[in-house]
């Protein structure tokens, strides 16, 4: 996936000549995880700049660039240190059209490597999409595999209003896929269907399709056919798709790395209610995080709900 | 960034020859797998990766000797923190599908949840069950008057001067059907009224209302056909009818019944008489064949014989109209300026406004006033 | 025009890259014991760092970000600090963390993926390390505030780096200390690079010290593979601070001689030339030379104190890897004070599904 994300950059760089990429570490050390490799030397220390360490500084500085002529692409180097870039997301980021009338748009694209399961060190490991999909004005997405990473985050830079990618830490090395580097963009504000099946809807996003896939490959052993549906988009949520789907199954299972509470889930859990309780045969289940501290790695993946929940919270629904 | 230097390969060797390397820069390896054979003392021996990553350097040649410690391969692990988990070896195949899932027309029983809950926990199968919902949703009320309990707290809130004495009686056969036939008109119909009276004071011979009734209704879809038809929401279509197939109201001790006198344009008027006669004995015996009940395209409705002016029928899906006649009475009617005494038979034609306009509705209620009016 | 405002930085340095005597000694310096001790202490981490690498090399330990080469600055302020002082660290001052009773152990078991680290036995009320970049700062700030209102003679030390600098945090961090005259006293370890950036990518100040002007209080410049200079003017600023004079912001230049962390590949984007350069002004070089010069030292005792921290580091690499994996409790343990009733139902999943093998 980190390779599909540098050649995103890069086509969209080589045909946009607004794109500039903005971080720390993304210049000459093409960024922590090597998603902006050799951008600098393709298109040199202006368009590719190593900022000072300061995420307030990125966001803030993103806005001012934005609004005048310039596309950033700003990377955020892990989510746990997004926070200090809050204030200029939530408070100019997210708004700016808005306040202006259409006067002043920010189409910006802030990156950030998002979830847990590398064994990294504290405050690395962060799910808290919660956060930015409750902010109005912010498009918030997290591509599953590289060929989404690549038509995604295309279609985020080419996207006139800011947006949040979200990129599965855990993912970034873990599939190897062909891409094809022809500057095709995927939609955004679309669910992806990674499965058919007729007997219950598995709704999940990021690093955790992984875990979902693998449910569903054991629940079709047992005759449950489970169709498997890429959120990709976490807000706006493409609830149609949710909704079709859930009038074909009668069964919805919501799965996220991220806590529980007031989670992603949440809100898909209440617009099904809304708009298709009739078609339930059972409650909505969630499959989530714990609602505690993202803990130090040798706890993580007791934390990361694994194929065993997802599979017992699908039971559950056939359980009544 | 790591360098990964030769291990103690055992036994305190101090150093071993480069024998052959199985990987080279810029390939991406997986933890264990076996990157370079390296000949000891003792043995040759495959030297397994440390940990997953891509090659950035080989610190030797084929030949070379290392000391035990010495660099031996550098890895750029790809991140600053962590480990990554190690790239599949196989290709990450997918077949994906963008948005788009459609809404299939499941025939599956929808249930409010509640009721599908206590319908589980009284052991009762919704399929058996007819929903008095929005397109046959099945509510809460319908699973506990299926079982005989009374009704749902909320109903029981509005019924809470129930009376004590009385007789419950549970709709069954017929008047089942009627409930869910109305429920259907109610749901989807968007009915609308047009009322006037035929004066019938030339007639020369009384009574047979219901032939000249019936004539009535075929001459006015001689002239708007439309009220002779199929309304289909989904394709927004009417299927004009080439033949009226009329179901006729008959009121029975056993409720209401409705049975159908097939291609009445093409029978003659003893044809009719007959044909009515048959479906009303048939109705009062309760003996009407199942195919004589369904299949309508046109309504007709004589309460009049009970008593009532105007009516608001209702039409019933996927026919668009309904004609009721209503008491035939003597009424004072102004003619050139001066008040008779004229028999009057009162007309109500409801239509399913969705695809009849006022004006079709109108028409065909003139024609049928028209005719009336003849004297034969 | 009047001038209103100037500003001059001070460099402090005591022992020359060999060793050589370059100003007066300070007292301590003099006490060949307290020398020795700050030695050992030195050498102590440098062994324990390179252990910690290994273990990282072999999967025993996570990322692990390396102290090598900033002993003198890590002891030299640990030496000069009381034991009722405070210190708010960010990841990487080991050396300090050891001085203060912090043990090998601990940091193994937060580095190797266990809150239980944090829970450090001896200086129970410093901060735990702080991997958000300059939030320790206003942390530091935050107590010594607590010390004033309370009284107390007490100071806290607030730890940063050169790219640290760059964050609003520490600006604010500063300018809060200033305007109330806290007891507090930074320290900028500027070893050079933050990950791949170098400091004159950072900022356009020629100091990183000189920042302390703009918030009004004093700054000094220290060599920071210096540990005589580092003690002494983190001692001098920690007696003002104690005597009500105010923060003080120190700048120790050293070199980050090892790559950011174990993770890091600092040949992506530096010269093999500079790290060579800054090898030659390391730290344990010069104080080791100081004290063969003063006849304090030889070959058999190098040998026997490498020695005596080997055995001490394995103690303690034993003791780690001997702990047993938390259970999944400790996710749910010290949340809150009092565990909220909906989150016993989550604890008892957590435990259903609590996976049986140890790390993964």
């Amino acid at each position: 996936m980190v390779e599909a994300i540098a050649l995103a950059h890069g086509w969209e760089m080589q045909h946009d000549a607004s794109v500039v990429v903005i971080g720390q570490d993304v210049g000459a050390n093409g960024g922590v995880f090597r998603a902006t490799a050799g951008l600098q030397q393709r298109f040199g220390k202006d368009r590719v700049q190593d900022t000072p360490l300061a995420e307030a500084t990125i966001a803030g500085m993103s806005v001012g660039m934005a609004t005048h002529g310039l596309r950033p692409v700003a990377e955020i180097q892990f989510m746990g240190f997004l926070y200090p870039a809050l204030d200029q997301i939530v408070n100019h980021m997210s708004r700016m059209r808005n306040r202006t009338r259409g006067r002043l748009t920010c189409p910006v694209v802030i990156r950030t490597p998002h979830g847990g399961g590398i064994h990294a060190p504290e405050h690395h490991s962060e799910s808290t999409e919660t956060l930015l999909c409750h902010i109005p004005g912010i498009r918030v997405v997290c591509p599953s595999s590289p060929a989404r990473a690549y038509g995604l985050l295309l279609a985020a830079i080419r996207d006139p209003d800011p947006v949040m990618f979200l990129e599965p830490v855990r993912l970034y090395r873990a599939m190897r896929q062909e891409v094809t580097d022809d500057g095709q963009a995927l939609p955004l504000d679309a669910c992806f269907i990674l499965r058919e099946g007729g007997d219950v809807t598995l709704v999940t996003w990021g690093a955790m399709t992984t875990e979902t896939l693998r449910a569903a490959a054991e629940l079709d052993a047992r005759g449950i056919g489970a169709e498997v549906i890429d959120l990709a988009t976490l807000s706006p949520i493409d609830i149609e798709t949710i909704l079709a789907s859930v009038a074909k199954t009668g069964r919805l299972v919501i799965v996220h790395e991220a806590a529980r509470n007031v989670g992603v889930g949440a809100e898909i859990a209440a617009l099904v209610a809304e708009h298709g309780l009739y078609d339930l045969q059972a409650p909505i289940q969630r499959v989530t995080g714990f609602d505690t501290i993202m803990p130090l790695f040798k706890l993580e993946h007791d934390y990361i709900p694994g194929v065993q929940r997802i599979i017992d919270a699908v039971e559950l629904t056939f359980a009544g | 960034m790591s360098t990964f230097r030769l291990p103690d390969l055992g036994e305190g060797l101090a150093e071993a020859e480069i024998v052959e390397w199985h990987v080279k820069v810029g390939d991406h390896v997986r933890v264990d797998q076996p990157m370079v054979s390296v000949e000891t003392a003792k043995a040759v021996v495959e030297v397994p990766a440390p940990f997953s990553g891509m090659v950035t350097a080989l610190c030797g040649a084929p030949g070379d000797i290392l000391p035990t410690g010495a660099p031996l391969i550098e890895f750029d692990s790809g991140t600053v923190v962590g480990t990554m988990p190690a790239t599949s070896e196989e290709e990450f195949v997918e077949t994906v599908k963008i948005g788009g899932a459609h809404r299939q027309e499941l025939q599956r029983t929808r249930a409010v949840p509640a009721a599908r809950a206590l319908a589980k926990r009284l052991g009762v199968d919704l399929a058996a069950l007819q929903g008095s919902g929005r397109e046959g949703l099945i509510t809460l009320d319908d699973v506990l008057l299926h079982n005989g309990a009374s009704c749902s707290p909320g109903a029981r809130a509005l019924a809470a001067a129930r009376p004590t004495d009385g007789t419950v009686e549970p709709l069954r056969g017929v008047r089942r059907a009627m409930a869910q036939s109305m429920s259907l008109s109610r749901d989807h119909v968007a009915g609308s009224t047009v009322c006037d009276d035929a004066d019938i004071h030339r007639w020369t011979q009384r009574g047979d209302y219901m032939l000249r009734l019936m004539r009535a209704m075929i001459c006015a879809w001689r002239v708007e056909p439309a009220l002779n038809a199929w309304y289909d929401s989904g394709t927004h279509s009417r299927l004009l009818v080439a033949h009226i197939d009329l179901a006729i109201a008959v009121d029975t001790p056993g409720g209401l019944i409705v049975p159908v006198v097939r291609n009445i344009e093409s029978k003659s008027p003893d044809e009719l008489r007959a044909a009515i006669l048959q479906q009303k004995e048939a109705a009062h015996k309760r003996s009407t064949p199942a195919e004589d009940l369904r299949d309508f395209t046109l309504m007709l409705s004589n309460f009049g014989t009970l008593a009532g002016r105007y009516g608001i029928p209702l039409v019933v899906p996927p026919a668009v109209a309904i004609l009721g006649a209503g008491k035939v009475r003597e009424d004072a009617v102004v003619v050139a300026g001066a008040v008779q005494a004229h028999r009057r038979m009162p007309l109500s034609l409801s239509f399913d406004h969705r695809c009849i306009t006022g004006g079709e509705a109108c028409r065909f209620l003139a024609c049928v006033i028209t005719d009336l009016e003849k004297p034969d | 025009m009047k001038m209103v405002a100037e500003f001059k930085i001070h460099h402090r340095q005591i022992l020359g890259p060999r060793g050589e005597t370059l100003a007066p000694l300070p007292s301590f310096a003099q006490d060949s014991a307290e020398v020795l001790r700050m030695y050992e202490a030195m050498t102590l981490v440098r062994v324990f760092d390179a252990k910690a690498v290994n273990l990282q090399r072999t999967g025993q330990l996570g990322t692990y970000p390396s102290c090598l080469g900033h002993e003198a600055a890590h002891v030299g302020v640990g030496a000069a600090m009381l034991p009722m002082d405070v210190l708010a660290p960010v990841y990487r001052e080991f050396g300090t963390q050891l001085w203060r009773g912090v043990t090998m152990t601990e940091i193994l078991t937060y580095w190797g993926g266990d809150e239980r680290g944090n829970d450090f036995a001896v200086p129970k009320a410093d901060f735990a390390w702080c991997v958000p970049i300059a939030t320790q700062t206003l942390h530091a700030a935050g107590a010594a505030m607590a010390f004033k209102i309370r009284k107390e003679p007490r100071c806290a030390l607030a730890y940063i780096g050169d790219g640290g600098t760059s964050e609003g945090a520490f600006y604010e961090a500063l300018n809060l200390a200033g305007s109330r005259r806290l007891p507090v006293v930074f320290v900028i370890v500027n070893n050079g690079w933050a990950i791949s950036v170098p400091v004159a990518e950072q900022t356009a100040a020629r100091t990183l010290a000189q920042k302390a002007v703009a918030a009004g209080i004093p700054g000094v410049q220290v060599d920071g593979n210096d540990v005589f200079a580092v003690r002494e003017v983190v001692s001098g600023a920690l007696e003002a601070a104690r005597r009500g004079q105010g923060p003080c912001l120190i700048e120790a230049l050293t070199y980050r001689l090892s790559d950011h962390t174990t993770a890091d590949d600092a040949s992506r984007y530096r010269s093999g030339q500079e790290v060579k350069h800054a090898w030659a002004l390391e730290p344990l070089l010069r104080i080791r030379e100081f004290l063969i010069r003063g006849a304090a030292w030889d070959a058999a005792k190098e040998h026997a104190l490498l020695e005596d921290c080997a055995q001490r580091v394995d103690a303690a690499v034993t003791e780690y890897l001997a702990a047993p994996k938390p259970s999944t409790d400790a996710m749910f343990d010290h949340l809150f004070a009092e565990l909220p009733a909906h989150l016993r139902e989550q604890r008892l999943i957590a435990r259903r599904y609590g996976s049986k093998s140890s790390g993964h």
